[in-house]
């Protein structure tokens, strides 16, 4: 009792450990895994990311012939842009993915 | 005149409203320096009573199991009890807002309606939780308030005086009675026993979340769970007040450099000092089991307490 | 005059559902059953129907919080059943990563485990501290929780230099901060009245039913699967196992606790014999038909993968036997005896994990018969 009610009056003085997290942002490190997004300019149609992806969240969109990613699917492991052989996917740092619209949940 | 006095006085100041608006901010401070102690932000100070207004806006809702006669009135009931200690506390100096024969023991059976209230809401709603919670809370109340009753006759004997009055009158004349020694194991015991009056740490018992949800106010939700919280943050304030007024001699106008300050602003002070360390005391504990916390009030408090008593009916 | 107290599979001091049946008399527990299938996922099946690359991510998720314990395992058996060898550096990140996943699970499991015997400031004093390591996580790992490190045949990320002086400051503060938690946990009162001598696991019970993990080492039990089975680079590490003699809740807390900072150690050796060299070897996709086992020891206890191949680029079988699964039935000499109030601090105290046993079998203790349901039944079961 005694040493914790040290550290306790302590912590009153000190500045608190967490942060208000939506109004005061904590950026994620370098080579953080979030959402992967696809360049298409760079997408060479080789289909390797589809292959890669355990969760099958990638498919083929059928007007653009581009892969797609499904955020609903992906578990954000970057097997994708491993794979790909031109580095058109990558992995950034954006991890606030709720939507109330699921067009948005997809990586075009 | 005398029917608008009583009826500002029971709604206004020092009753509902005045009780509720700072028992409502203590409870918000409590949780405030709760949150620094562990070295994390908190809720803002006012989040009591944004809660206590989303809770209000909630559908009411009694459930089917439930004796819904009992389970919807015991709120009010609660809330009537402690409104009405609040009048008989001194507030704003020694003399009480109902200025009538109400003495200690009056306060005493007010303050226990809230516990017999949450007992009987347990009981009548149907749920296993809300049993077990109740019975947990019957143990507990007939331990802690032992204690409390053996704290307040020490108290008593020193003063020679049931009414609170006159025991505030006394520390005006003499000195605070936190300064007689003789008291100190007294106001110690004290302190243990509102921990388990109030249900915080190692006393939360009744309602410890990890086992048995939320004890006896397990199925109340909606307004009724807003009153019962309201009933429990004017608690929290009537039991400071108390204490204040048995040990720290009470509300006491001042007049500093001129400038006359009234004796509620001395009242708000005591009692949020004696918040702050029933806040500081739940945060240093871990939860005893019950049959610890009945071993522990039945032989160290009540020990506590009867050694005060002793040593002021025998050291002169 | 004996009656039934259910507890679960909705119960506030459950985190996952399950349900048990404890028999009481007044306060006293007479007897316990437990059923467990609640949250079967279907997972060893689901394994059987992807390739063996795929498959690392889902044995990830078979538990979040011992992700890297899975995958190492897991990768561990496929590289067995493959004939591969892992570089050195893999090797040692391994280590690191399962270490710093000891750390971050045993400080989570002392929150849990503060908060059930109502202690909110230790609660939040452990957690604070989780945080720190899942930062590191987060910077060697690219995610707080599910790492995504390991694959066959190595690992997928490096451990940078720069890396190195961030960790070793980190370590330093958790070193000292985890040195304070044993000495409130050894001298604070109202835990010890909690802890002590509650759910006491006696050696020869532990021993009998093949306890494994921190809840077997607090009863006495020497076995570590990292010394007497080395895997990664545990070999080449010198550390201590730790044993406590009482086998109540305290030791449980006392030797996760003491775990923390022998993890700490194993971590800091790791970091200064990093050799240089690959991360990670190529792995044909096709297995010819063979069968390995694989164990290691998971923050919670041995863990242990058993595969079979058939020359495809999918598994024939895996078989997944987690810690927890072994653990439970040191649930009935820690509770029989015991009150009901000690319910709560004494389940979680063997850190159980429910999500990573429920996959297959579903025993009905009631009648004592065990059945396994097929997944063809599960499926049945939805449409």
């Amino acid at each position: 009792m005694p040493k914790i009610l040290l550290t306790v009056v302590k912590n009153i003085f000190r500045k608190p450990f967490t942060v208000k997290y939506p109004y005061v942002k904590v950026e994620p490190p370098e080579g953080f895994r979030g959402a992967p997004v696809i360049d298409k300019e760079k997408c060479i149609r080789c289909w390797l990311c589809i292959k890669a992806c355990p969760d099958r969240a990638i498919s083929v969109n059928k007007e653009t012939k581009k892969p797609s990613i499904w955020h609903g699917r992906c578990t954000f492991c970057g097997e994708c842009a491993e794979a790909c052989p031109t580095r058109a996917i990558t992995m950034t740092k954006n991890f606030e993915l709720a939507t109330f619209d699921i067009q948005q949940a997809r990586s075009e | 005149m005398e029917v608008l006095d009583f009826f500002f006085n029971s709604l206004v100041f020092p009753g509902l409203l005045f009780a509720s608006l700072i028992g409502l901010l203590y409870v918000g401070i409590d949780r405030k320096v709760t949150g620094h102690m562990q070295h994390r932000i908190g809720p803002p100070i006012w989040q009591e009573y944004l809660d206590v207004g989303k809770l209000m806006s909630k559908e009411d809702i009694t459930p089917h199991a439930a004796q819904s006669l009992v389970f919807n009135v015991v709120p009010l009931i609660a809330l009537g009890a402690v409104v009405t200690v609040m009048l008989l506390l001194p507030v704003y100096s020694a003399q009480p807002a109902l200025a009538t024969v109400a003495d200690l023991i009056v306060i005493i059976y007010l303050l226990n309606i809230p516990a017999i209230c949450l007992m009987l809401g347990g009981y009548s709603s149907g749920s296993p939780f809300g049993s077990v919670g109740a019975a947990r809370h019957v143990v507990q109340l007939f331990s802690y308030e032992l204690v409390f009753i053996l704290v307040i006759i020490a108290v008593v004997t020193r003063v020679g005086s049931l009414n609170l009055t006159t025991v505030v009158g006394y520390q005006a004349q003499h000195s605070w009675l936190i300064l007689d020694w003789r008291l100190i194991p007294a106001l110690i015991a004290m302190f243990t026993s509102i921990q388990g009056k109030l249900m915080r740490v190692p006393f939360d018992i009744p309602e410890a979340e990890s086992k048995i949800v939320h004890g006896a106010m397990t199925e109340y939700s909606g307004p009724k769970l807003a009153i019962w919280r309201v009933v429990y943050d004017i608690e929290t304030l009537v039991v400071a007040g108390f204490i204040a007024a048995l040990f720290l001699g009470g509300p006491v106008a001042y007049t500093i450099g001129g400038v006359q300050i009234p004796g509620v602003v001395d009242f708000l002070i005591k009692t949020l000092v004696i918040v702050l360390i029933t806040t500081t005391l739940r945060n240093i504990m871990a939860r005893l089991r019950i049959d610890q916390a009945l071993k522990f009030y039945l032989t160290f408090g009540a020990l506590l307490a009867i050694i005060s008593l002793v040593l002021v009916l025998v050291v002169p | 005059m004996t009656f039934v107290v259910p507890f679960g599979p909705q119960h506030p001091a459950l985190k996952e559902p399950e349900y048990f049946r404890f028999e009481v008399k007044g306060e006293e527990i007479i007897d316990l059953n437990v059923r467990l299938g609640y949250i079967h996922r279907g997972i060893e099946r689901a394994l059987q129907e992807r390739s063996y690359l795929h498959n690392i991510y889902l044995a990830e998720r078979i538990c979040g919080i011992c992700n890297v314990a899975h995958t190492t395992a897991y990768c561990q058996t496929i590289e067995q059943l493959a004939n591969i060898e892992v570089p050195d550096r893999a090797r040692f990140i391994r280590t690191i990563l399962c270490e710093l996943e000891r750390i971050h699970s045993h400080l989570l499991w002392a929150g849990v485990a503060a908060h059930e015997i109502g202690f909110n400031t230790l609660f939040m004093f452990f957690w604070r501290d989780r945080e720190l390591v899942l930062d590191l996580k987060e910077m060697i790992s690219g995610n707080r929780q599910i790492s995504a490190s390991n694959t066959l045949g190595g690992v997928r990320r490096d451990v940078k230099p720069e890396y190195v002086p961030t960790m070793l400051r980190v370590l330093n503060k958790l070193e000292k901060e985890t040195k304070y938690y044993i000495d409130v946990c050894t001298s604070d009162r109202t835990i010890l009245a909690r802890c002590m001598g509650v759910g006491v696991l006696t050696k020869e019970d532990a021993i009998k039913l093949c306890i494994v993990g921190p809840t077997t080492r607090a009863s006495g039990v020497d076995v570590d699967i990292r010394r007497d089975d080395p895997y990664a680079a545990y070999d080449e590490i010198s550390f201590k196992v730790i044993i406590e003699r009482e086998g109540d809740v305290l030791a449980k807390v006392i030797v996760r606790l003491r775990e923390i900072l022998e993890s700490i150690r194993i971590i800091r050796q790791a970091l200064k014999a990093l050799p240089r060299g690959p991360l990670r070897t190529k792995v044909a996709p096709k297995i010819e038909p063979n069968e390995a086992l694989g164990r290691i020891e998971a923050p919670r206890g041995e863990l242990l993968y058993y595969a079979i191949s058939n020359g495809t680029d999918k598994p024939e079988r895996i078989r997944v036997r987690p810690p927890t699964y072994a653990n439970i039935p040191s649930f009935k000499p820690m509770f029989v005896g015991g009150t009901i109030a000690e319910i709560p601090i004494v389940m979680a105290s063997i850190d159980p994990c429910f999500a990573c046993t429920d996959r297959v079998t579903l025993v009905d203790s009631h009648t004592g018969k065990a059945r396994v349901v097929s997944f063809d039944e599960l499926r049945g079961r939805r449409k």
